[in-house]
């Protein structure tokens, strides 16, 4: 590998690395207060990508409306499965995670009749393309650079400065302790559905003109956002955004050297190796 | 009550999940020929799969308004049961399992190499006539003489290879790459061992994982190579389309190629219009169409609202199926298997039979002039036609 295509790779890895991050936001935060896998996150992603499909591709609704629409109304889906599964069974850890795998699975096979079965695609929205150190990258990928940024800041000052923040805290650290403070557990924990759905359907809505849409499409996302969170550590932001780095160079650099084989095959060699030393992940801590 | 609604809930779920997955309605009427299809009907493949069963659907559908189908003596009605596989290999082995042993049926076509091979055994235990649309090395041989390959494959296909070396020799070094199953590994093989023989230089060969959707990393491993052109063979439209935005994005001026089958209008869609232009295509043709296909796209898009050129050659299985018992007179899956290599027939390009021993040991591969299309304005537009190299 010449020194060029190095860089070149590693340029790639962090356009790469700054999707992984998107795609784990949501999911580490609903680990983090609620101890919940969300196996929904890929759905909701697939799910986000069809209302920019809709919204912006077929009834010419603008972008970035499309794109806080798409927020808006999954935020409001992941009220509606706090309020109807995951408050009705008392939040158990098992029952939410099968609970949610079936509603999963619900809603891709429901996909295929109602967004139809051939791939979809959206029309590019960022047009243009950039040269960073050599090698060309589209508008629409630069993009998620700064829109990423945004999103970890936000998300990052919403749990740190604000009240509702601190209930989501303390609802993290000791829920019955919390309850008895006075926070509401049953209003932070549907908030926190929602914008864990919200941050997942933002994450497709980001995605869905850069590739193409099925109802399948929020699998393999599904997957990567899971390594990054237990690279970065369950429940950490910033463990997230750590681990979806490492995970973008990784996937980049040892695809580009050794092909894609050897590179998903090295990041769960790499995670192994983490968790053998540091069992809780980058950033996370004891459950 | 809370506990009784999400019970309810959950419940419904499961039961549109099954039924959205499920096979449509099975007749049990008497004087019925059941024809199995195990294909993707969701997925990455579905633009290959949905036009596979419509395709065979229809052809039954006019010999049912005829009649039937006369088989000594005796009026049958023709019926599709299908089921979805989706693509993966699991599904394609149950869905064949339910068709051969629910189902009953005798006869059934399969699309997917690696669903085709992973079937081999059931269906030569079976004894059941398979009718596949599959690339996978050893699926047409001596050892499964109930199967009879329905589609031109990639020891016919590369026979373009020829035509671009006498019609593009500026075009010299050569990337490919492919789906990492049985499929992909055979159409690189053949592909890759003919141009070498043509002089092409092969300076990049990548398998990727079906559902891949960022491909850039190894696209930036492959053109690093600095290919003239890229053969995407077995790659489904969608993976295509991927590939050749991502190439473009990071430079790529050459051209693409695909000699197995993919539907362009799908690939244009994803890739953008002007990054398809020039792509080379097996088996997909828009313009300029004969009178047969184009009163088959009449008929198609009358029954199912919406043209699909992808299954002009997916029809064959249904074509050769009832040419061959029309000719042995008789249901017995040996017998229909032994008309078939002798039967000459009309497919929507014109006369196919099944041949190819010299290749394969048997004459268990469809023959016909295959049509080549370029994109040209966004249209696959057809060049020529090419016997393969073997009959």
């Amino acid at each position: 590998m010449t020194f060029a295509l190095l860089i070149q790779s590693m340029v790639i890895g962090l356009s790469l690395g700054s999707t992984y991050i998107l795609m784990a936001l949501g999911l580490t935060l609903m680990f983090g207060m609620m101890h919940i896998i969300n196996f929904t996150h890929g759905a909701v992603y697939m799910l986000g990508a069809f209302v920019i499909y809709y919204f912006f591709g077929q009834w010419g609704v603008p972008y970035v409306l499309s794109f806080f629409l798409a927020m808006l109304l999954l935020g409001a889906f992941g009220f509606v499965i706090e309020r109807c599964i995951y408050r009705p069974i008392k939040g158990g850890i098992e029952p939410t995670l099968v609970a949610l795998i079936a509603v999963t699975t619900f809603v891709q096979a429901l996909g295929y009749p109602v967004f139809g079965t051939l791939d979809k695609h959206v029309p590019t929205v960022f047009h243009g393309m950039y040269s960073i150190l050599g090698v060309g990258i589209s508008a629409e990928r630069l993009i998620i650079i700064p829109v990423a940024s945004v999103l970890v800041l936000g998300l990052y000052l919403f749990i740190n400065k604000t009240k509702m923040g601190a209930a989501m805290r303390a609802i993290e650290q000791d829920k019955e302790a919390a309850a008895l403070q006075g926070v509401n557990v049953n209003v932070v924990n549907a908030l926190a559905f929602g914008v864990g759905f919200a941050l997942a359907a933002a994450s497709g809505a980001l995605m869905a003109p850069i590739f193409k849409l099925d109802p399948m499409m929020g699998e393999q996302p599904l997957l990567k956002a899971f390594i990054i969170i237990i690279l970065g550590g369950l429940g950490s932001i910033p463990g997230a955004i750590l681990g979806g780095l490492i995970l973008g160079q990784i996937d980049s650099i040892v695809a580009t050297l050794l092909g894609l084989e050897p590179a998903f095959l090295l990041s769960f060699v790499f995670i192994i190796l983490l968790l053998l030393f540091k069992p809780t992940g980058l950033f996370g801590h004891e459950v | 009550m809370q506990r009784f609604i999400t019970l309810l809930s959950l419940m419904l779920c499961a039961a549109v999940a099954i039924t959205a997955s499920g096979p449509g309605q099975v007749s049990a009427a008497d004087n019925v020929i059941k024809f199995g299809v195990s294909t993707p009907l969701s997925g990455p493949a579905a633009a290959w799969g949905i036009p596979h069963k419509q395709a065979i659907e229809l052809v039954f559908d006019e010999i049912n308004s005829q009649g039937g189908l006369e088989v000594g003596g005796k009026k049958y009605k023709l019926e599709v049961v299908a089921y979805d596989h989706k693509y993966v290999i699991a599904e394609g082995v149950a869905t064949v399992n339910r068709l051969i042993s629910k189902d009953e049926v005798k006869y059934l076509s399969i699309l997917g190499g690696a669903v085709a091979k992973a079937n081999e055994e059931a269906v030569n235990e079976a004894g059941v006539l398979e009718l596949p649309l599959a690339y996978a090395e050893g699926l047409v041989s001596p050892k499964n003489p109930l199967t009879f390959h329905s589609f031109p494959s990639p020891p016919e296909t590369t026979t373009f290879w020829k035509w671009i070396k006498e019609h593009h020799p500026e075009i010299k070094r050569l990337a490919t790459i492919s789906p990492n199953d049985d499929t992909g590994w055979w159409s690189i093989k053949v592909e890759t061992q003919y141009t070498e023989k043509l002089g092409y230089e092969i300076v990049a060969k990548e398998f990727f994982e079906r559902g891949l959707t960022d491909f850039n990393p190894i696209l930036l491993r492959m053109l690093a190579q600095k290919p003239d052109i890229i053969s995407v063979n077995a790659s489904p439209a969608g993976s295509v389309g991927l590939i050749i935005k991502q190439a473009r994005e990071l430079g790529f001026k050459g051209r693409f190629i695909h000699i197995g089958q993919v539907d362009t209008s799908v690939v244009s869609g994803i890739a953008g219009k002007p990054n398809v232009e020039g792509m080379w295509v097996h088996g997909y043709v828009e313009s300029p169409l004969p009178e047969s296909i184009k009163s088959w796209k009449e008929r198609y898009t009358k029954k199912y609202g919406e043209w699909n050129a992808t299954s002009i050659d997916f029809a064959n299985p249904a074509f050769g199926f009832i040419a061959a018992v029309k000719k042995a007179q008789s249901l017995d899956p040996k017998k229909i298997a032994q008309a078939l290599q002798n039967v000459e027939f009309d497919n929507l390009w014109g006369k196919a039979h099944y041949g190819g021993k010299d290749f394969y040991g048997t004459n268990n591969q469809i023959i016909y002039a295959m049509p080549f299309s370029e994109v040209k304005d966004g249209v696959a537009t057809m060049i020529v036609q090419l016997q393969p190299p073997h009959n």
